[in-house]
């Protein structure tokens, strides 16, 4: 099977300083669910923007269904489709009428245009509110509609930004099913970047992990749960103690590392090793506030990975959490 | 290219019926011009003192046309910003129609749009000449066919390049600050260096140097060489300012047009 969209060294610097996209390769089947996981300013929407011809990338290729975007942009528009993060819907129009404009744009004739409207307004629960104004709707009621301009001529390769920012879990799960459905009637390629875990744990076959522009991980969700290798012990202490000799030399304990202050225990299985880390600890007399079992998830990939906690508002980078990041990978064994 | 040109148009007119408070303003502020100051002003003087219009209200009245033409023109602008700030350009030039959809659209339809409240201030001041206390435009030429239809075509093309122009800064700036700066910049000097208001004899020589090749007054003096069959105080018949007139449309599209490009080019 041919790549839907392929990615070479790409790279994007805003203002000679910011490297948003900083030498990103990679490739995505056709008919796959890619999904590009990373936190605030990682440089998803940068990626995404490069990709779909509205933003020059500085340096690198991109291909998409066969074509470089930066040499045949108006051909690779007409093959993709694209939900952006932020709604762009016309508050002044209804959700029919921001449908037919986007149907007209795409050179929809309006018969068609108009079953098609009237069955994705039904497949997105707008159909009730259909024809109100979009200023009154809510901020799920726009996201849905964003999704549906994104796929109202059926693309080939359809890029969502994001796309559940702001739902409910319910909204959430019902999105995911949609894609699903999608998936499954069309084929479509699927490239999303979110910054939930949980939802590149469902979607996606395929995840690429990134942080400040790189990639730092790709593989299959499961893979990438493997690699944190087992399960996990957070302890904090009471005060600043150093509890690196205490932890290592509790039985069982395969590594410790030290992330902002927690100290990580990695293990085979945490539920044995939690009764001899409070004894050691006791008896050592250090005082703990907090023991944690973590079991293999993505949001712990992240954390061994970037050295940071996967917080869903941005977090700060610390040059003190890539150093422990750095001691942590040549301590392993 | 059609399609998409229709669906762009249609927008435009969803939006401009579902803002009645801007629709009854543009149609209101030309008018109460017209009441108040043309009124107010109603200075002493005939053809002599007024390039061939009776009295300064038919003057006045006639350069209005020009000055509702230019102010229109400065919100389609603002409207361009308005809607790069809320993604909605972003979301057109994601798709496959041409970039210059996206720049015709509003250009036809506010360029058309400036065209109801131009006319309006034309007839409602043929209309007042009619009405007992009010003054109004006396048309004293005989306007023909053909003198109706340069009229139009004057003001509209005025608009066009009106439009344009500002809609290409309304592309090209990013906040609706500098937008005005540039608005504020231009606007008043295009108009005062105009013949629109006042008559020649009203201020320096070397204004009237200016106005004589300003824009709006090429327009207007297509305006008000017809209404008033005023040939002997024009050095040209009407169809040479509507030419002059082009010319200047012709150089405003085609900075408009390397404008645009650029602005909606891929960053
Ligand atoms: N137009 C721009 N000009 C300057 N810098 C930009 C621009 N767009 C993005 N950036 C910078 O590039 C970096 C990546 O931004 P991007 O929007 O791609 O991140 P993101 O992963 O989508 O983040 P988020 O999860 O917050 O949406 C950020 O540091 C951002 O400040
Ligand atoms: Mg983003």
């Amino acid at each position: 099977m041919s790549d839907a969209i392929v990615c070479e060294n790409l790279v994007k610097v805003y203002g000679d300083i910011i490297r948003a996209v900083d030498g990103v390769s990679l490739n995505v089947p056709e008919g796959e669910a890619f999904g590009l996981l990373g936190p605030n300013g990682a440089g998803k929407t940068t990626m995404v923007s490069i990709l779909t011809t509205l933003v020059r990338p500085t340096s690198g290729r991109a291909i998409v269904d066969g074509l470089d975007v930066a040499k045949h942009p108006e051909e690779v528009r007409r093959r993709i489709g694209l939900a952006f993060q932020v709604s762009t819907a016309d508050g002044e129009l209804t959700g029919r009428e921001n449908l037919e404009v986007a149907a007209g744009l795409q050179g929809i004739r309006a018969p068609e245009a108009r079953r098609r409207i009237r069955e994705l307004l039904d497949q997105m629960q707008l159909a009730p509110a259909a024809d109100r104004l979009v200023k009154g709707y809510s901020g799920g009621m726009r996201r849905r509609l964003e999704l549906a301009v994104g796929v109202v001529h059926s693309p080939k390769i359809l890029f969502l930004d994001e796309p559940t920012l702001g739902l409910d879990p319910q909204g959430r799960a019902g999105f995911w099913d949609y894609i699903r459905h999608l998936r499954k009637d069309t084929g479509v390629t699927l490239f999303l970047t979110t910054h939930y875990l949980e939802e590149a744990d469902q979607l996606c076959e395929r995840l690429a992990i990134v942080d400040h522009g790189k990639i730092v991980a790709t593989g299959r969700p499961d893979e990438l749960k493997q690699r944190t290798g087992g399960d996990t012990v957070v302890v904090k202490p009471s005060k600043g103690e150093d509890l690196t000799p205490i932890l290592s030399a509790v039985p069982g304990a395969l590594a410790v590392q030290v992330i902002a202050g927690a100290y990580r225990v990695k293990c085979d299985r945490g539920e044995a090793m939690v009764p001899q880390i409070v004894t050691a600890c006791d008896r050592a007399g250090v005082e703990i506030v907090s023991v944690e079992i973590r079991k293999p998830s993505l949001d712990e990939v992240f954390l061994e990975l970037t050295g940071r906690e996967y917080r869903e508002e941005g977090t700060e980078h610390s040059g003190w959490a890539s150093e422990r990041m750095g001691q942590m990978r040549g301590g392993r064994p | 290219m059609l399609r998409e040109l229709g669906a762009l148009l249609r927008r435009e007119w969803l939006r401009y019926i579902r803002t009645p408070v801007w629709i009854i303003s543009s149609l209101l502020v030309p008018v109460l011009y017209l009441i108040l100051f043309g009124q107010g002003f109603n200075y002493p003087g005939g053809p002599a003192q007024y390039l061939g219009a009776p009295n300064y209200i038919s003057y006045f009245a006639a350069g209005m046309v020009g000055f509702v033409a230019l102010t229109m023109s400065l919100f389609s602008g603002a409207n361009v910003i308005f809607d790069k700030g809320l993604g909605i350009v972003k979301r057109q030039a994601a798709t496959p129609a041409p970039r210059s959809v996206i720049f015709l659209s509003p250009l036809i339809f506010r360029s058309l749009i400036a065209l109801v409240p131009a006319f309006l201030v034309l007839g409602l001041a043929v209309l007042l000449a009619h009405i007992p206390g009010f003054v109004g435009l006396t048309v004293t030429g005989s306007v023909g066919g053909l003198g109706g239809f340069e009229i139009v075509i004057a003001v509209l093309v005025l608009a066009l390049m009106f439009n344009a122009l500002f809609l290409a800064f309304g592309f090209a700036l990013e906040s609706p600050q500098s937008y005005f700066g540039i608005v504020n910049l231009l606007n008043l000097p295009i108009l005062f260096t105009s013949n629109a208001l006042y008559p020649p004899g009203v201020g320096p020589d070397w204004l009237h140097q200016i106005a004589e090749y300003n824009p709006v007054s090429l327009c207007v003096n297509v305006l008000r060489e017809n209404l008033f069959g005023s040939s002997s105080y024009y050095p040209y018949i009407p169809e040479v300012y509507l030419l002059a007139l082009l010319a200047w449309a012709a150089a405003f599209i085609s900075l408009a047009v390397v404008l645009g490009r650029r602005a909606l080019r891929t960053p």
